[in-house]
């Protein structure tokens, strides 16, 4: 497709310091960079004070278990949820201080939000990339596009109240794709999604970030992870656990869901004999 | 024990009838005790709602027993008998999940043959509140109508064939439309019900006031003679033939009654039997027919409108009026209730043009918790407001889609009853302050809704409000309707001046006077709204996402 070729393109220079050679030095601002962050909820804190550097042009994954603060972070980051302290920085810029810089640099897939989902698939399309403010007429030309690489276009005059798990984070990716962001934030992109449009959305995900924009994304899902990301970050409990590229983060271990067990602290419980009888005679 | 707990040994195997029948009775009976185990405040409900139901079949009877001897009784019996059956035939669209013993899919793995199953499902369906008041009725009904031993032996068949007719018709009109009932299409019928009940509710208050001036009960009488020949009624009109001593007459309307339940239970077992060997394909993709609409997102009218955000805000607010069942339920009620009340009022003579600003009072409510209309899809609005200009351009977008069709609304309800009172002196003073009352909503719905945003469950065609919330709807609501009259005063003033001043010649000066300042208002109401939308977009998102 020319057109993302080309965006692609335009993209890479705007943001070849950033990433310039993978291991090279650094001198443009990360992606994202936070500082000090929290989040309570009345009693329980979701968030516990956590410093990140996501570097650009990245696959991000941000890992760790169901309650981690997984979401709440990412919904900080994004401007979705107003932080108790911290600092959030997307591009060198201050997410609350600079909306007007961050939103139009960053896409966004939440876990748990509706669409707005009496709409069919491509008025959501047409609707979302107009609010962007882009022209009617190049919002019809990529809506069409990425309805047919996301295997959409069969369904694009369906309500998305009618779509499938697997449709519905599809239509929400292509709503944050439309505007050609720098940075996309997905949360929790594949779940409940099946195999094929897995792979859908993976192949749009490594074409994008080899355009040198950089994916964060978060999973409880530590295969996925370790076979999309380059660099990942284990979140428990609101706190940081690790971050660095796989490699680093991977250490010694055998793959990085024994890593992360072992980051986590949880020791292989064994049933016992509670559970004899299952398997037995019957 | 209940029935759940029972070992598996105990429930009798399939095809013995009295095993089956019982374990289907206590089944229900076991839901209608659980309904007893849940939090105190929804048990307190629950217990309320039975206390009341009980109370009103009581009411019923003796009522009906009052009316034994009054020439219109047979009347009065027929015609609420068809009324609660109409009920009966209605209640499961409404109410899909009403009765867990219904949904046949719950049955489908067990090993049941569909006519014990039928027998079954129809005793268990006599257990409840419903039974019991229509049960109730009938008992009524034939103790108010029937004079003589042959009536009374009429009574002792009709009231149980009446029963059974119900219970069988709301039987098979949710059997033969669970798939329906079950889909998203249903469930948009379910909120939907709200809307028929408010608008009916105003349709059989006239209907009622009518009734009172125009020759009372013996208006109903032609109906009761169509009514009475329909089943069920048609078992209680026998009673009533009897005791005329009509015994052809009676003999006709029993077997069509008898004849209309056999049809019933036949055309229930056909569907239960489809419907429990046949594979459900709801959950199949439907080959949707692709549109002429291929190229661009905009179609239609919509290619009117502006582009630029005004334009798609507007788009998608108009699209969800037609789309969505929640917002579809609030906008009819408010266009049906903001004309009948005037209108109703105007055709009776007692009304006054003024009354034409209800409309645009009700139309205007539908500015507040903007929003919360967005449920926590309200994140893609959020994303793309980055400075003030944006959330006002968003705001003003909202309120002109609302405009649009209030507007034009507006006028037409206000000429329409000036029309019908003839007072077409007033029309100009009453429209400029409908005018005036529309912008002062506007003005302060746009406010409430940046700082009083609140859920609006999409489930339930009753729940408008989140748990938690409702204070909070209230406030922004009613202190909103408080400051909306207060922001009027100077026309309500400006009218009342120039009534009094005698300068009555200069009253039609209210029509621009309202329609400038309304303009005015909304205007500033917007403008003042947009920062204060800006700076709090995710505590709005926060409130807006508990449905």
């Amino acid at each position: 497709m020319p057109d993302r070729a080309e965006a692609a393109a335009e993209r890479t220079t705007t943001t070849t310091e950033t990433t310039a050679g993978a291991g090279g030095a650094r001198t443009a601002p990360p992606a994202v960079r936070v500082q000090g962050l929290w989040k309570r909820f009345g009693e329980q804190t979701a968030v516990a004070g956590i410093d990140l550097e996501l570097p650009a042009g990245r696959f991000i994954g941000l890992v760790g278990p169901n309650g981690a603060g997984k979401t709440t972070t990412l919904s900080m980051v994004t401007g979705l949820l107003r932080p108790d302290m911290g600092k959030i920085e997307v591009g060198g810029h201050d997410v609350w201080l600079d909306p007007v810089q961050v939103k139009s640099r960053i896409g966004v897939l939440p876990e748990g939000l509706r669409l707005f989902e009496r709409l069919s698939g491509r008025e959501l399309l047409a609707y979302t990339g107009r609010l962007r403010g882009l022209p009617g007429a190049e919002v019809d030309k990529r809506a069409t596009q990425l309805l047919d690489v996301l295997d959409l276009a069969g369904a694009q005059h369906k309500l998305v109240v009618d779509y499938s798990t697997g449709m519905r984070k599809k239509i929400g990716l292509a709503a944050a794709l439309l505007h050609n962001p720098e940075v996309l934030f997905l949360d929790e992109p594949f779940e409940g999604v099946d195999p094929v449009s897995a792979q859908t959305i993976r192949g749009v995900l490594e074409r994008y970030t080899r355009s040198g924009a950089t994916v964060v994304f978060s999973s409880h899902v530590m295969e996925l992870v370790e076979s999309l990301c380059d660099w990942v970050a284990v979140m428990v409990g609101g706190r940081i656990r690790a971050q660095g590229t796989l490699a680093e983060v991977r250490g010694e271990a055998p793959s990085l869901q024994s890593a992360f067990l072992d980051l986590v602290g949880a020791g292989r419980h064994d049933s016992g004999d509670s559970l004899d009888w299952l398997g037995g005679t019957r | 024990m209940t029935v759940l707990d029972a070992p598996a040994g105990t429930v009798a195997p399939a095809g013995r009838r009295e095993g089956i029948v019982s374990v289907f009775v206590r089944l229900k009976l076991t839901l209608l005790r659980n309904g007893l185990r849940r939090s105190s405040g929804r048990k307190a409900a629950y217990i309320s709602s039975m206390v009341f139901a009980l109370l009103l079949a009581v009411g019923q009877v003796v009522g009906l027993i009052a009316l034994r001897g009054n020439t219109h009784s047979t009347t009065v019996v027929v015609l609420l008998t068809g009324l609660v059956a109409l009920g009966w035939a209605v209640m499961p669209l409404f109410f899909p999940s009403g009765d867990e013993t219904l949904d046949p899919s719950r049955l489908v793995m067990l090993p049941l043959r569909p006519r014990p199953l039928i027998g079954a499902l129809l005793a268990a369906s006599l257990v409840g509140i419903g039974p019991l008041f229509t049960l109730c009725l009938a008992l009524g009904s034939v103790a108010a109508v029937a004079h003589g031993a042959a009536a009374a032996a009429t009574g002792v068949v009709a009231v149980p064939l009446t029963l059974l007719v119900c219970v069988a018709l709301a039987r098979s009109v949710a059997t033969a439309n669970v798939r329906l009932l079950t889909s998203r299409k249903g469930r948009d019928l379910a909120v939907l019900s709200g809307l028929v009940i408010a608008v009916g509710i105003q349709f059989v208050n006239f209907g009622i006031q009518r009734l009172g001036r125009a020759g009372g009960l013996a208006s109903l009488e032609p109906a009761a003679d169509v009514v009475g020949w329909l089943p069920p009624a048609s078992a209680i009109g026998a009673v009533g033939s009897v005791s005329e001593g009509a015994y052809g007459r009676a003999a006709l309307q029993l077997l069509i009654s008898v004849l209309a339940l056999g049809a019933l239970v036949w055309l229930w077992e056909r569907s239960l039997t489809k419907l429990m060997t046949a594979p459900d394909g709801s959950t199949l993709a439907t080959a949707e027919p692709s549109r002429g609409t291929s190229g661009t997102g905009r179609s239609g009218l919509f290619a009117l409108l502006p582009e630029g955000r005004t334009g798609t805000v507007m788009e998608r607010s108009l699209r969800y009026v037609v789309r969505d069942p929640k917002t579809k339920a609030t906008w009819v009620a408010a266009l049906a209730i903001g004309l009948i009340v005037p209108m109703l009022n105007a055709l009776q003579g007692t009304g006054s043009v003024y009354l034409a600003c209800f409309a645009a009072g009700m139309l205007g409510i539908q500015m507040y918790n903007q929003f919360g209309q967005d449920t926590s899809a309200f994140w893609m609005v959020s994303l793309t407001i980055s400075s003030t200009r944006d959330a006002y351009v968003e705001l003003r977008a909202r309120a002109l889609a609302l405009l649009l069709i209030t507007l034009p609304y507006t006028v037409l309800v206000t000429v329409l009853t000036a029309a019908v009172l003839g007072d077409w002196e007033a029309l100009p003073e009453a429209m400029g302050l409908s005018f005036a009352v529309l912008g002062a909503m506007l003005a302060t719905g746009a406010l409430a809704s940046a700082l009083y945003p609140y859920s609006i469950p999409q489930e339930g065609a009753f729940k408008n409000v989140a748990p938690g919330q409702a204070g909070l709807a209230w406030i922004s609501i009613l202190g909103g309707m408080v400051s909306g009259t207060l922001l009027c005063a100077p026309v309500i003033a400006l009218t009342i001046t120039l009534h009094v001043s005698d300068m009555r010649g200069w009253l039609w000066l209210l029509l621009p006077a309202g329609a400038v300042y309304g303009a005015l208002i909304a205007w500033a109401g917007v403008r003042l709204a947009a920062p204060r939308t800006a700076r709090r977009l995710p505590e709005i998102l926060t409130a807006v996402s508990k449905g």
